[in-house]
């Protein structure tokens, strides 16, 4: 319809007397529609290219869209998605994979292990244009010599050495397949812009920052998920997060503050959880300054009461943990307590020649704001230091001030650190936290490496599992690690909606339900 | 007056050229000063200590800073503004995307300070003397002493919780669909494709943020703008206007308004830019998908290419916001357009 000049007054004016009335229908929309959800949520994809950053906060983001080759249960069990059936070789430098054949792309096309291979071979393999990155499979995956395509169903992965964890990584970041003959035809720009993937919904609309628009995928493999349409609003701010839930302009907040949970939970209509999850909150710890001498690094574990972090801070509904590993995973140490003591702290920086009137001085880096709680708790750590006799300054950094550290091997004698683990496979955790030559380890010791290394060939996965386990305890004995706490996942969500919590803090609409 | 305004324009373009390649070193190097490592931010595990010094030798992080900022300058001015270390995405096409998005917030909220601090200001100055405008200079100290990120705060809950009217996530009704881009602006978008109902939803969105922003200005031009009524009205030109009998409305007006706006107007000019500051928290707060809250992703991941883009597009806005102020000034005061 052409655009007349009468036309254009005649809706403005009939809107502006609708507006003057109290707008209906979509426009003063803030609330959710029959069959929708609408998710406040704290953070947003940097690239709707699945392959190209491995954050875990956006995992579940992106498991939306795209799917893993395996999957994993609300109890962190391993499940098959697009992968049925997996099997090592003996020597373990080669794993056969079989697909699903009833896998559809959201562009109608049929999933094959050809997308398999180009996913995991062929795109991190990809010369990188001058400016660009390469991506960050190119670095998880950098042991797969090749994938042999032996039917549309069929392929063989070869390593040019043991890889036990490379089933661990298809369930873990980045591990999404990408449907090769749309990204070769219509570039990687197109595809950030509007990405197909075989996950449960469809990308129907999204604002960088603001909002993602979800669709219920009709053909998805594993039946259309019960809820039609998602909206997920990116409300960075916590205070937001519980306005949103509070005035019901969401079905469900994420990460809100957990006291504001604890609040919301009492409200009539609103249901709230309050769960740990597998990330962990540890001190990374370093030989550096003050704590050069196990004694010390001890005693300060020693000095941490770890149930009254839980209680201050979490309401009690944290998990204290002693190694870098949540509880009930394979690698964490179950039969063995470190247990807080300050009469041990004050014995053991007794017997290096300190005690409350004759501290030991060290520096103490925590974020500000970048996890829940994470500069009260090292303020409270500090106090309770100080008790023993170890004299923490306590100074708030930047996540990529901590990073240069970390690089340059300057970090302070402690930091306060959130460490992601969807998997809970002690690989993910000891492996690279403990491990010297890992570039996120803090503890650069030598006797660690000894320990880890094997266990990252070893292909018998309850020799690795006793490995990690010995590992762990090892490195909490000597002062290498101290863990504080399990992560906690806080989720507020209507009564209406039917939630499916996982182990891990995975956020999966398409397991929720309404009604 | 047409010469004499392209005259200031044609000077402020000349200005503008050693701001910005200041402006644009300055960021550079305190940037590269700052104790943090983009790209350790942005690898991966199974990244190798190797893997780290090629990816800063890729990013140039390994060149002496001069060096790197040539580098930069020379790609710059050669429409090559980088990509994203942390969306892996042009930056030009990011910030392209977001920036239309923060000049309607802040244009919303320039206009409705500017409403609101006029209007405040004339009532101050009528009711001066008066318990009206003691009422009045409480309210605007109140709006004063607290910042935009509170005032957010407060409006979500006051019109988004308590008393649900307005919305306060995001650009748009949930479920609704972006218009066509076409100028990249969503309220001229909207119109242009005749969607009304996104229209207004986007109006009704805008309200919360632009009321945040415009708290903190009102109240100045109001404080400003009566001293300068009251200056003014002082002169004899007001007692002469009265003694010729013109009503006490025309005399405020026609006559001293126009005097007493140019101070008011440098304000406006000065807190324009920092009004782009504080869309910051704001654009965090509502989740609008403006520069302020692409920055905060640039700077917690230290993101330079991105800072470094947003940096200069800031300074370019204000430079242009100084122009369009003289440009005013030459508007409302005739005796400028000789000099």
């Amino acid at each position: 319809m052409p655009h007349s000049r009468r036309r254009f007054l005649k809706m403005t004016g009939g809107t502006a007397a609708l507006a003057a009335l109290g707008l209906p229908g979509s426009v003063l929309a803030q609330g959710a529609e029959a069959g929708q959800l609408i998710l406040a949520y704290p953070t947003d994809v940097p690239t709707w290219d699945p392959n190209a950053r491995s954050l875990a906060p956006v995992q579940s983001l992106y498991k939306c869209v795209f799917d893993q080759p395996l999957t994993q249960a609300p109890d962190l069990a391993v499940e098959p998605a697009l992968v049925t059936e997996y099997s090592f070789s003996d020597d373990g430098l080669s794993l056969d994979l079989t697909f699903r054949d009833d896998v559809l792309f959201h562009d109608g096309s049929k999933m094959t292990a050809e997308d398999f291979r180009y996913t995991f071979y062929e795109r991190p393999q990809q010369p990188v244009p001058e400016g660009g990155r390469r991506l960050d499979t190119a670095f998880l995956w950098r042991k797969v010599t090749d994938i042999a395509v032996t039917s549309p169903t069929t392929c063989t992965m070869t390593f040019s050495e043991p890889m036990p964890s490379a089933v661990t990584w298809l369930y873990f970041l980045c591990s999404y397949v990408v449907p090769k003959a749309y990204l070769e035809k219509v570039g990687l720009e197109e595809f950030q812009r509007a990405p197909v993937g075989t996950g449960p919904y469809k990308v129907v609309e999204y604002q960088q920052g603001s909002r993602i628009e979800l669709e219920a995928f009709a053909d998805y493999w594993n039946g259309k998920p019960a809820i039609d349409r998602v909206t997920i609003e990116i409300v960075r701010d916590p205070t937001a997060r519980v306005a949103a839930i509070e005035s019901r302009r969401a079905g469900a907040a994420i990460d809100v503050p957990v006291r504001e949970a604890d609040r919301l939970g009492q409200m009539p209509g609103l249901v709230s959880t309050i769960d740990p999850i597998a990330d962990i909150v540890l001190l990374q710890i370093t030989k550096n300054g003050g704590f050069k001498d196990d004694a010390v690094r001890l005693a300060a574990h020693y000095a941490i009461n770890k149930e009254a972090i839980n209680r201050a801070f979490f309401l009690g509904n944290a998990t204290p943990i002693d190694a870098p590993a949540a509880r009930g995973t394979p690698g964490y140490p179950e039969d063995f307590e470190l247990g807080y003591s300050e009469e041990k702290a004050i014995d053991l920086l007794a017997s290096v020649g300190y005690g409350p009137a004759n501290p030991v001085e060290i520096t103490f880096f925590t974020t500000n704001g970048v996890f829940p709680n994470d500069y009260d708790m090292a303020r409270a750590i500090a106090a309770m230091w100080q008790k023993v006799g170890i004299n923490a300054k306590v100074e708030a950094v930047e996540a990529s001030t901590y990073q240069e550290r970390l690089r340059a091997g300057t970090l302070p004698e402690a930091t306060m650190y959130q460490w992601g683990n969807a998997t809970g496979d002690p690989v993910m955790y000891a492996g690279y936290l403990l491990d010297p030559n890992s570039i996120f380890a803090a503890m650069k010791s030598e006797d660690l490496g000894e320990m880890i290394h094997p266990l990252l060939v070893e292909m018998d996965a309850d020799k690795r599992h006793a490995g990690y386990r010995a590992v762990n305890k090892f490195a909490v004995e000597h002062g290498y690690t101290i863990g504080i706490v399990q992560a906690v996942k806080t989720i507020v969500h209507e009564e209406r909606v039917h939630v499916t919590k996982y182990d891990n803090g995975w956020i999966l609409p398409a397991t929720w339900s309404i009604g | 007056m047409l010469l004499v305004a392209l005259r200031i324009l044609f000077f402020r373009l000349l200005v503008a050229v050693p701001t910005l390649i200041a402006v644009s070193a300055l960021v550079f190097v305190i940037l590269r000063l700052l104790p943090a490592d983009p790209a350790a931010m942005s690898l991966p595990p199974g990244a190798t200590a190797e893997d780290l010094a090629r990816l800063r030798a890729a990013l140039g992080l390994d060149r002496s800073i001069p060096e790197q900022y040539l580098i930069w300058l020379g790609d710059l001015l050669s429409g090559d503004f980088g990509i994203s270390i942390y969306f892996r995405r042009p930056v030009a096409d990011l910030v392209s995307t977001a920036l239309p998005n923060t000049l309607e917030l802040v244009l919303s909220g320039l206009l409705l300070g500017v409403i609101v601090g006029v209007a405040g200001g004339l009532l101050m100055f009528r009711a001066r003397g008066g318990r009206g405008e003691e009422a009045l200079d409480v309210v605007s100290s109140a709006m004063m002493s607290i910042p935009e990120f509170l005032w957010a705060l407060l409006l979500i809950l006051a019109f988004g919780v308590a008393v649900p009217l307005l919305p306060f996530i995001g650009r748009m009704a949930p479920g609704m669909m972006t218009p066509p881009g076409v100028t990249g602006f969503l309220l001229l978008d909207s119109l242009i494709a005749g969607r009304l109902d996104v229209f207004f939803s986007l109006l009704l969105h805008l309200v919360l943020p632009a009321v945040a922003l415009a708290i903190a200005l009102a109240p100045l031009i109001m404080r400003v703008l009566r001293a300068s009524l009251v200056e003014v009205a002082g002169d004899d030109f007001v007692t002469q206007a009265r003694l010729r009998g013109l009503s006490e409305q025309r005399i405020l007006f026609a006559h001293t308004l126009p005097n007493a706006a140019l101070p008011t107007i440098s304000l406006i000019g000065v807190q324009a830019g920092f009004m782009f500051g504080g869309t910051v928290l704001v654009e965090v707060i509502f989740g609008y998908p403006g520069l302020g809250n692409l920055i905060v992703d640039a700077v917690r991941n230290h993101d330079l290419p991105v800072i470094q883009l947003v940096a200069l597009v800031y300074c370019v806005l204000v430079l242009a916001i100084n122009a369009a102020v003289e440009v005013i000034y030459l508007l409302v005061n005739p005796r400028l357009r000789t000099h």
